[in-house]
């Protein structure tokens, strides 16, 4: 027997998904309570006498929300921050948003510079301010990807930006490492202008570039991390709505 | 009560919400359980149709006036409603409410020219 066969209200469940604008958990949670009222349901009226087919319909009657419904269930499941920010224009709440974003950016950005301006200077590479920039970027790619997801609720492209984490992170430790090639070249260079002694310079290129290296790794980790709890939480919902809506695991898990 | 604090159309959409409620003050219920018994005990008279049932359901959720919980069965899983003691007060004073209600309108269609104290 097929899977269409075994469950037979699986087409109303994919109109269902397709028209209802919620967030994937919760439609998930919508649908599969949906299945198992009208599937009982029908059973019901199926040993009250009526055909498969009569029943099929009379549970779809009483339990398959229309668009009226649908709208209904959408309202209810706003989430706060939406109902919250309800009564501002959406152009300028786009404002606001990437100016929080904006902000919080920046305060990583002035902590990470005032941690590393209490160390001494002449041990620090002056490519860490790249990394340290590419790491603020990070977080703010992190930062409105988790946004996205957890409190404005909006899974329409739930997989858009989670690449970009994984490419900063990536550029954030070729930073890193690129950086420390560059303090060789210019060791290099102050060993064969001469002055201080070779062995004084390159320890001090091997602090600097210790101390590159390792910002940048912590950074990419922190990015790498937080990657796979966005990725993980996402392929775990998306797997639960394709597994109820019998969708090949394949296929790209876009929702409206 | 005046005649100012009365809504019609409220009055109204909270009866589906207390047949609900009252469906479930004896036991715990899924949400077809509830259709079929709302249907049954009013003798047709109220009836859910095209999933009206579920907006009801989780507003009332939310309120904390009923809780769902989700249970196994075999592979499937399925949602369970039950009355909170919120949801049981909740219940008691709108059914005297709505009791006083048909009262009064009983009182003004049986009697011509008679108006509700």
């Amino acid at each position: 027997m097929s899977a269409r066969a075994e469950r037979p209200f699986l087409p109303t469940l994919r109109e269902i998904d397709r028209a209802l604008a919620v967030s994937i958990p919760e439609r998930v949670a919508i649908l599969r309570e949906l299945e198992f009222d009208l599937e009982e349901l029908r059973a019901r009226l199926e040993a009250e006498g009526l055909t498969t087919d009569e029943a099929r319909a009379r549970a779809l009657d009483v339990l398959s929300p229309d668009g009226a419904t649908l709208r209904e269930l959408e309202r209810l499941r706003t989430p706060v921050y939406v109902r919250l920010t309800r009564g501002l224009p959406g152009d300028r709440l786009r404002v606001i948003e990437r100016a929080a974003l904006a902000l919080a950016t920046l305060s990583v950005l002035l902590i990470e510079a005032g941690l590393l301006l209490d160390a001494d200077l002449r041990v620090l590479s002056p490519y860490i301010w790249l990394v340290l920039a590419l790491g603020a970027l990070l977080f703010a790619t992190i930062a409105g990807k988790a946004f996205e997801l957890w409190i404005r609720r909006d899974h329409r492209r739930p997989e858009r930006g989670l690449v970009a984490i994984l490419v900063l992170a990536a550029a954030t430790v070729a930073a890193g490492a690129g950086g420390a090639f560059g303090d060789l070249y210019m060791l290099a260079n102050r060993i064969e202008g001469g002055g201080a002694p070779a062995s004084t310079l390159a320890v001090e290129w091997l602090v600097r570039s210790c101390g590159v290296v390792a910002v940048a790794l912590l950074i990419a980790l922190a990015g790498g991390l937080a990657w796979f709890v966005l990725a993980h939480w996402l392929a775990l919902v998306s797997g639960e709505r394709r597994n109820l809506l019998g969708i090949d695991h394949n296929a790209h898990p876009t929702t409206r | 009560m005046g005649e100012t604090d009365f809504d019609v159309q409220g009055f109204a959409r909270g009866i589906h919400e207390l047949l609900v409620l009252s469906s479930l003050r004896g036991e715990p219920k899924h949400g077809y359980q509830i259709a079929v018994d709302v249907e049954a005990e009013s003798n047709g008279l109220f009836r859910f149709r095209h999933g009206t049932l579920y907006p009801i359901l989780y507003r009332l959720e939310e309120e904390g006036l009923i809780r769902g919980s989700w249970s196994k069965d075999g592979g499937r899983r399925k949602k369970v409603y039950t009355l909170t003691a919120q949801g049981r007060r909740h219940l008691d004073g709108e059914t005297d409410r709505v009791g006083e209600i048909v009262s009064r309108l009983m009182t003004i269609l049986r009697i011509p020219g008679a108006t509700p104290a």
